[in-house]
């Protein structure tokens, strides 16, 4: 449906030397269909969250009105719940709900319950005394008393609760970004993946808005359902935010369809996406560029999706057509299976069951090989004549690593080479694999952990070893696209082929560098390395 | 007819009560006024009749039947209620506060507004220009009007009052006064009225029942207490309208000049 260019990157504030108000309204426009498409998809997580916040904490509220045993309890737990930082919340929630909308709504609804029970509670329980007498002196039922006269007068109270509830709701919606279920978030969490301020701001300001908007909107409710005749005030207030609304809803309306009319119409359309690192910013450029190049499919990127997991589950589902997967995820992550040394029998496993459980074809591996592996300084390597990791034994036991947790941890890790290879380091340390290639340059530890395409290691001058005991398993990258995108556009296969054994370890390590170090935007290094390779002359 | 026998009732269990053995009788159209200090057990006296308090020990019947054998519900709305806090529904209109007990009883809207119509004119406050405000935009006295129509909506038998006018100024109060004694002749409901300003009770009462310490020090017509108090205490109470009637005559007869004192 809606076909936006890519272009975070043409408008890099800080690079051209300021922007004007004129780039920022062509970007606004140029993204107005998606932004109208996260503002609902963030009004329906919002507004059903708040909805069943309501339908359970309104009923609870008035429970432990009557029974105060539960008082303590309910209102603790929602305490509890709410102190809970939203991003553990939702990691927390990850094996009971998976990924998508099902947890962010399970999440925000906890997060809205405390401010309508305590409010339902606090709004109940401070009614004038007279009129609840006169309500029992006149003969009401309790459920009478309870509908007629306490939830009435209640209901600014219980409202404000709903109000605060909402507004929180539009806060932590996102959040929810970060397990796919969509809303404003994704463009905040894209524009911090990718340190693009003005990709921050496009998610930040609606939802700042939508907040304003909620928390007025509800206030005039509360106002309106306080009882005796409304003030006059209100009812100016209330016409004048109605008359606001409608002219905002007309002028998007509007600025929609010329944001519409301004696009090419599509004749096809290929959904590339990607996981939410450079690497794989960078494939998916390559792919989209190059199927930009030689076809007359439109690209639509989504790029910058939270995970395997997300990225395997849009796939399947059919919401996007392809993305660059590695063999070796492919083969634990997804399938499930046990690690596997040799790299064509992984990619040959891969594609069976590939085709069989999720009707995808994974098309030719790019060449590099983004597995583990074993880094030491070059000059250290040069100096001792090392040039394999069995290299290493005689004098491992002299040796400092620095290896992540979890590479400390995995079966398919330290554990394992210590078998395969028959020897173990003499101190090794945790590190954070964001500081371990600079410990390892500056001479902090002599052996690291690295993943063989990172553009750190060419530019700390660090040396891979070879797994001589093929102990490390295989993650060579390739597109993974479905079977039916495939039918219909069968120029794709030979055109992403181009790529098959293009792009070799160093390469890989090149482009990195270029973005993570360099800052250059992902799409230009992309299509410098395409033009090199002569990938771009046109049909 | 009421009657209470021997009704005690205690807060905490039986250490100390509040009422203590009050037996009492009410007449069909009779208005007995309970007159007390605060503290004096009246006001419980009174809020047993319909259940609001339920007795520690003894009975009180309604036309025969025991209040503790029939639904509380029921039995509050065949008895009307009003009282000092008034409780007006504040987010009801005026004419849905009257008629609130026929919207319950699922009496259809237009016999709801006709008799809301109905009460108010009865207590005096003009349908048209009272039916659709919000209580908030009531005098007390108003509001209070409101009150006592309310608790007829039902055309209930019985009227219990606990210090309706107590929290009105003078002269509303006596305004108000003189509009329950007229409501009284034109209804003939049999009322219960609970007051500390023995005024009230000498205008509004049929007969008085004192009441000190959570019993009945004596209960009879006004003449029966003023001539024949049984108890130094109802002795002193009645002698209080004299002694100010003694300071306004001196005031009048004697000018300006203050008695000596």
């Amino acid at each position: 449906m809606t076909y936006h260019r890519w272009d975070e990157f043409t408008f890099e504030p800080n690079k051209s030397g300021g922007v004007t108000m004129g780039d920022w309204v062509d970007f606004v426009i140029q993204r107005l269909p998606e932004l109208q498409q996260k503002l609902i998809e963030h009004l329906i997580l919002t507004g059903i969250s708040t909805v069943f916040a309501v339908a359970i904490g309104l009923p609870v509220g008035v429970l432990i009105l009557r029974w105060s045993f539960l008082r303590t309890i309910v209102l603790s737990f929602a305490n509890a719940v709410q102190t809970i930082p939203s991003l553990a919340m939702l990691a927390f929630l990850l094996p009971f709900f998976g990924i998508g909308v099902k947890p962010a709504l399970v999440a925000l609804t906890l997060y809205a319950l405390l401010p309508i029970v305590r409010n339902t509670y606090a709004g109940l329980s401070n009614l004038p005394p007279p009129v609840l007498e006169a309500a029992d002196g006149l003969g009401f039922t309790r459920l009478q008393r309870l509908l007629y006269v306490e939830i009435p007068l209640a209901t600014p109270v219980i409202l404000a609760g709903i109000r605060t509830a909402a507004v929180i709701s539009v806060g932590i919606a996102t959040l929810s970004a970060f397990i796919g279920a969509g809303g404003l978030g994704d463009f905040i969490n894209r524009g911090l993946a990718l340190n693009n301020s003005r990709l921050v701001l496009l998610g930040a300001i609606p939802a700042a808005l939508l907040a304003l908007f909620v928390d007025f909107a509800l206030g005039l409710a509360e106002d309106w359902l306080r009882p005796g005749r409304k003030p006059k005030a209100v009812r100016v207030r209330t016409l004048i935010f109605a008359g606001l609304t409608v002219v905002v809803l007309i002028g998007a309306l509007w600025a929609n369809q010329v944001a519409r009319q301004a696009k090419v119409g599509g004749v096809g359309v290929v959904r590339i996406g990607t996981k939410n690192f450079t690497e794989q910013l960078i494939l998916g450029e390559l792919l989209a560029q190059l199927i930009e190049a030689h076809t007359t499919l439109q690209v639509e990127r989504k790029f910058n999706l939270g995970g395997t997991v997300i990225c395997h589950q849009a796939l399947v589902r059919g919401d996007i057509d392809l993305y660059p997967e590695y063999t070796g995820t492919a083969l634990t992550a997804i399938l499930k299976l046990p690690t596997l040394g040799e790299p064509d029998e992984v990619l040959a496993i891969v594609r069976r069951e590939y085709r069989l459980r999720f009707q995808c074809e994974w098309l030719e591996p790019f060449g590099f090989n983004n597995t583990y592996a074993i880094a030491v300084r070059r000059k250290d390597a040069e100096k001792f004549g090392w040039q394999k990791i069995s290299d290493l034994k005689p004098v491992a036991s002299k040796l400092k690593a620095g290896f992540t947790s979890e590479f400390r941890e995995r079966p398919d890790g330290y554990p394992g080479l210590k078998r395969v290879y028959g020897f173990g380091f003499g101190q090794v340390v945790d590190m954070d694999p964001a500081l371990m290639y600079q410990a390892l340059a500056r001479g902090n530890v002599d052996v690291i952990c690295a993943f063989a395409t990172d553009g750190r290691i060419p530019a700390y001058d660090l040396l891979i070893l070879e797994d001589d005991r093929k102990f490390f398993s295989p993650y060579h990258a390739a597109p993974v696209i479905r079977m039916e995108v495939l039918q219909n556009f069968p120029e794709l296969r030979q055109v992403l082929n181009l790529l098959a054994g293009a792009i070799s370890d160093e390469t890989m390590q090149r482009l990195n560098y270029e973005v993570d170090e360099n800052k250059r935007s992902p799409k230009e290094v992309a299509r410098e390395f395409l033009a090199e390779k002569g990938l771009l002359i046109a049909r | 007819m009421i009657v209470s026998r021997d009704v005690w009732k205690s807060f905490d269990g039986g250490k100390t009560f509040a009422v203590k053995g009050v037996s009492l009788e009410v007449a069909k159209g009779e208005t007995l006024v309970l007159l007390g200090s605060s503290g004096s057990g009246k006001t419980t006296t009174l809020k047993m009749i319909n259940r609001l308090i339920e007795p520690t020990k003894g009975t009180i019947e309604i036309d025969g039947r025991n209040v503790m054998d029939m639904n509380p519900v029921e039995l509050r709305r065949s008895i009307g209620y009003v009282f000092q806090g008034i409780g007006l529904f504040p987010h009801l209109t005026v004419a849905e506060n009257v008629s609130i007990v026929l919207r319950l009883l699922g009496r259809p809207k237009r016999e709801q507004q006709k008799r809301a119509e109905e009460l108010l004119e009865l207590v005096g406050l003009d349908p048209k220009e009272f039916a659709d405000r919000y209580p908030d935009e009531l005098s007390g006295g108003q509001q209070q009007r409101v009150g006592v129509a309310r608790a007829l909506a039902a055309d209930p038998e019985y009227l219990l009052m606990d210090e309706p006018f107590g929290a009105l100024d003078a002269v509303t109060r006596d305004i108000l006064q003189q509009e329950l004694l007229r409501l009284k002749e034109q209804l003939r409901k049999t009322i219960v009225f609970v007051t500390h300003d023995i005024f009230e009770a000498l205008l509004l009462a049929d007969r008085i029942a004192v009441m000190h310490d959570g019993r009945i020090e004596q209960i009879g017509t006004k003449e029966e207490l003023i001539k024949q108090p049984a108890t130094d205490f109802v002795r002193q109470l009645f002698e209080q309208p004299a002694k100010h009637l003694a300071i306004f005559s001196a005031v009048l007869h004697e000018g300006a000049q203050p008695s000596s004192s």
